[in-house]
C-alpha cells in the first residue's frame, strides 16, 4: 500500500480532474428554487441519493431524494435561505456538497 | 458623569466603526494556501489585505468552508488559486470568474500525476482515484511562475502600481533563483539516497533536485503507531532509506523511533497550512540544509 504511493512512480502528464468517479454536486439558483445536480465525475448519472438542505447555521431544513436524472429542486419558499444554503448529496457510497451564499441568491434573483 | 461616559462610549463606537469601515474598504486578496499568502504579501504593499481564510490546524487542501467564509471569498478583489487540484472547496462554490486567477495555469504541462489507489466500495465496483501532486511551489522554479502570475493579476486589477510590483517581483524572483541554486548544490550529495516523507507533499521538490522520495500517509506532527513503524522499518530495509522528512515537528519519541531504524529526521514544513513561522525562503533553506546535514550525521 505504502509502496503504491511511492513518489518514484510519478509521471508528468497533462492535467485532468482528480478521481475517476467522484460525486460532483452543482447547484444553481433563481428567484424560485435551487436546482441541484449530481453526477459522477465519469459522467454516469447519479440515479438516487439523499439531498440534505441546511441553512446558514447548519440546521437541517429539508431532505429530498434525487430524481432519476440526478437532479432535485428545492423551492426557496420551503427553506430559510436568508443565511445561504448548504446542499449535501449522499448516495450512500459517495457524498459531496455545494454552498449557496445569500449573495448567490441575491445576484441570481436580479437584486 | 453619565454624560461623559456616554460621550466616551460614542467616541469609542465611532472609532471602532471607522476602523472596521477602513478595514472593509481595503482591497482584499484571498489565497488558498500559506505559500501563496507569502508570495502575495511580498508583491503587494500594506494597502491591501491578503487573506488566507483556512483556520490553523486544518489542511487547506481539504478545508470545508462555511457559507459566511464563501461570502467573504466571493467579495474579494482577487482570488488566487493554486491549481493542480489544491483546495477541493473551490469546486463546490460559485466564484466570480473575473476575479479568480489560477497561479499555476502557465505550468500545467509540468504537473505531476500521482499514482492511483485501487479500491472498491458501494456499487461502484473496483475503481481507482488519481490526482495531481499539488505542492508545486516546493519547486522554486515553479514558484517563480506562480509569483509571475500573481504579479500580473495584481497589476491587471490595479492593486498596486506596476512599477512597484515589478520591482518587488524582481527581488522575489532573484531570491527564489538563489534558493534554487543553493538547493541544487546542497542536495547533490543526497541524490543517491532514499528519503522517506511522512506525507506525499514533496513530489515537485524531489523532481527538481533528482531525489528519490517514498511517501507515507502519516498524520502531521503525530506519533506514528506500531503498525506504521513496522511499515517504515520494511521500507528502510527494502530501500536502504536514510532520511525521514516530517512535515511538522513530531514528538521526540517519534524521532527516536525513526533513529532506531537508522533514519535521520528533518522537519520540512511545506508551507501550505497556517502556523508556518518566519519566511518561506528561510524555512526552505533550513530544510534543505537539514536534509544534506542529516546525511552527514547518518554516515558518522
Amino acid at each position: 500500500m505504502i509502496r503504491a504511493l511511492a513518489l518514484a512512480g510519478f509521471v508528468a502528464a497533462a492535467p485532468f480532474g482528480a478521481a475517476a468517479h467522484q460525486l460532483v454536486v452543482f447547484a444553481s439558483v433563481d428567484c424560485q428554487a435551487v436546482t441541484v445536480e449530481a453526477k459522477f465525475s465519469n459522467g454516469r448519472v447519479t440515479q438516487q441519493g439523499d439531498v440534505r438542505v441546511l441553512d446558514g447555521e447548519n440546521n437541517l431544513q429539508t431532505t429530498l431524494q434525487l430524481e432519476s436524472d440526478g437532479t432535485a429542486l428545492v423551492p426557496l419558499d420551503s427553506v430559510d435561505h436568508s443565511g445561504g444554503l448548504l446542499i449535501e448529496v449522499d448516495t450512500g457510497s459517495h457524498d459531496n456538497y455545494w454552498i449557496v451564499t445569500p449573495e448567490d441568491i441575491a445576484r441570481n434573483c436580479g437584486s | 458623569m453619565r454624560h461623559v461616559l456616554q460621550k466616551v462610549s460614542a467616541a469609542g463606537l465611532a472609532a471602532l466603526l471607522a476602523t472596521t469601515a477602513v478595514a472593509e474598504d481595503r482591497p482584499q486578496v484571498v489565497v488558498v494556501n500559506k505559500a501563496l499568502e507569502y508570495f502575495a504579501e511580498r508583491l503587494l504593499d500594506d494597502s491591501t489585505d491578503v487573506v488566507f481564510p483556512v483556520p490553523e490546524g486544518v489542511d487547506p487542501s481539504f478545508w470545508r468552508p462555511s457559507i459566511s467564509d464563501i461570502s467573504r471569498v466571493q467579495s474579494a478583489d482577487l482570488i488566487l488559486l493554486n491549481g493542480a487540484g489544491f483546495a477541493t472547496w473551490i469546486d463546490r462554490v460559485s466564484l466570480p470568474r473575473s476575479r479568480v486567477v489560477n497561479t499555476s495555469a502557465a505550468i500545467e504541462d509540468q504537473f505531476i500525476v500521482t499514482e492511483s489507489i485501487t479500491h472498491s466500495h458501494g456499487d461502484g465496483g473496483e475503481h481507482s482515484h488519481e490526482g495531481l501532486a499539488s505542492y508545486v511551489w516546493l519547486d522554486p522554479v515553479l514558484a517563480i511562475a506562480q509569483a509571475d502570475a500573481i504579479a500580473s493579476a495584481v497589476i491587471a486589477r490595479d492593486l498596486g502600481a506596476a512599477q512597484d510590483v515589478e520591482a518587488r517581483l524582481d527581488t522575489l524572483r532573484s531570491e527564489l533563483t538563489e534558493l534554487d541554486a543553493m538547493a541544487q548544490e546542497v542536495l547533490s550529495s543526497v541524490q543517491d539516497v532514499t528519503i522517506v516523507a511522512t506525507h506525499p507533499r514533496y513530489q515537485y521538490f524531489a523532481r527538481r533536485y533528482g531525489l528519490s522520495v517514498i511517501s507515507l500517509e502519516w498524520e502531521a506532527g503525530a506519533m506514528p503507531g506500531d503498525d506504521a513503524i513496522s511499515e517504515l522499518a520494511q521500507i528502510v530495509e527494502e530501500n536502504d532509506a536514510r532520511i525521514l522528512i516530517w512535515e511538522a515537528e513530531p514528538p521526540v519519541a517519534a524521532i527516536e523511533a525513526a533513529q532506531s531504524l537508522g533514519l535521520q529526521s528533518v522537519v520540512f514544513n511545506p508551507w501550505a497550512s497556517q502556523g508556518a513561522a518566519g519566511s518561506f525562503l528561510d524555512a526552505y533553506k533550513t530544510a534543505v540544509s537539514g536534509i544534506a546535514g542529516a546525511m552527514g550525521q547518518g554516515s558518522n
